[in-house]
């Protein structure tokens, strides 16, 4: 890490040099990881989209697919499915 | 060990109280939304109806009616209270005869209860006695009459919001604008950028923290304003500000239809928490990932 700091800092501000190694560096808070989601998640989150995402599929169904004679049943099992797969790979 | 004990004890007090007044209501109030409910009705007892109250708020056009005018009313007053709240700041930033004298004046607003508020507004907005109508009148020649335009009753419940609330947006930015260091300022300077390049490209980056943290409250406080609105227009006229606060209100009280009444309140907090979530994912956690 000292080699590459001397060399770094012959191109560039040493103080923005250093900034930028120990930010990549630093360790990441504990059970946080980067999925198929769009941003870094810990498990809480992927509960969390996955209780939002089977809300707004419910009011969805009730509102456009129920009345075609789809039950709702058939909605809150897909939104299972989605959820234990946002859980897992999220 | 000790340490952590002795935290745990001194964070019980507010736990309970918190378990009790937040927590307990909350989940009573999903328990409530998936049943009917109405104690003055020829069956007062609570019947679970799955989620028929779901169903009925999905195709509730009146209800659909008031998010429409809530989401309208939101986005025009806390925009408003934000560019405000802004301007005052960075005024109040400078020094001026009398700065402190009108600051106090200016946060006044805050420390009243948005009944009187709501009652101050009717008193100024009654045509013939309030003072209201009665500049609009002699500026600009219109008749301001809340209780028959609803265009003028929507603006003014606007303007009643800004007038309440932009004190607070106002002291948070201040809070933001005061702990920013001068040195990028003064670096800005050296390097000839000019007042709206210093704005966008470092003022805004750097207390776009505090800008979303008070855009947040004022979010979930202008969702549920009732008692302002509901003295000052009464949802009126017709229903050109039934907010979904006033809503919720006629719903639950006049009609004690309890059952349907949580229904909206828990889909009107889903929506809450999604739009605040959606602004910390877009706004916010960029920053913080970045920063590691």
């Amino acid at each position: 890490m000292a080699d590459e700091l001397d060399k770094l800092a012959q191109e560039e501000n040493p103080a923005l040099v250093l900034a930028r190694l120990i930010e990549e560096n630093e360790e990441r808070a504990p059970g946080i990881r980067q999925g198929f989601l769009p941003i870094e998640t810990n498990w809480f989150d992927r509960v969390f989209i996955s209780v939002v995402l089977w809300v707004a599929l419910s009011l969805f169904w009730f509102r456009f697919l129920e009345p075609l004679g789809l039950s709702i049943w058939l909605g809150v099992a897909l939104s299972l499915i989605a959820a234990i797969y946002i859980i897992r790979e999220g | 060990m000790h340490s952590n004990r002795l935290g745990w004890l001194l964070l019980a007090p507010t736990m309970i109280i918190l378990f009790f007044f937040g927590v307990v209501p909350f989940f009573y109030v999903i328990w409530v939304s998936f049943h009917q409910w109405n104690p003055f009705a020829a069956n007062p007892n609570m019947v679970f109806n799955w989620a028929s109250n779901y169903r009925q708020v999905v195709f509730d056009a009146q209800l659909l009616a008031s998010l429409g005018v809530t989401f309208a009313f939101v986005f025009f007053a806390v925009v408003s209270e934000l560019i405000l709240g802004y301007l005052l700041a960075q005024a109040f930033m400078k020094d001026f005869p009398g700065k402190a004298f009108f600051r106090t004046i200016h946060t006044l607003p805050l420390i009243m209860a948005p009944i009187i508020v709501g009652s101050i507004w009717k008193l100024m907005t009654t045509p013939s006695i309030g003072i209201i109508p009665s500049l609009v009148q002699s500026w600009f020649g219109l008749d301001l009459n809340i209780g028959q335009s609803a265009a003028a009753a929507f603006i003014t419940t606007v303007v009643m919001d800004v007038w309440h609330w932009t004190p607070l947006v106002t002291l948070s930015l201040i809070a933001a604008l005061v702990s920013l260091p001068p040195d990028p300022f003064e670096q800005a300077q050296i390097d000839g950028a000019n007042k709206r390049q210093i704005f966008w490209h470092i003022t805004l980056p750097m207390i776009a923290p505090a800008v979303v943290a008070t855009v947040f409250i004022r979010l979930m406080d202008a969702l549920r304003t009732v008692d302002e609105v509901l003295m000052l227009t009464g949802g009126g006229p017709g229903s050109a500000t039934r907010y979904i606060g006033v809503h919720i209100f006629k719903e639950v009280f006049p009609r004690t239809n309890y059952g349907y009444g949580s229904a909206i309140s828990v889909v009107v907090l889903y929506m809450t928490i999604v739009i605040c979530w959606l602004l910390y994912v877009g706004l916010i956690a960029p920053r913080n990932t970045r920063k590691g």
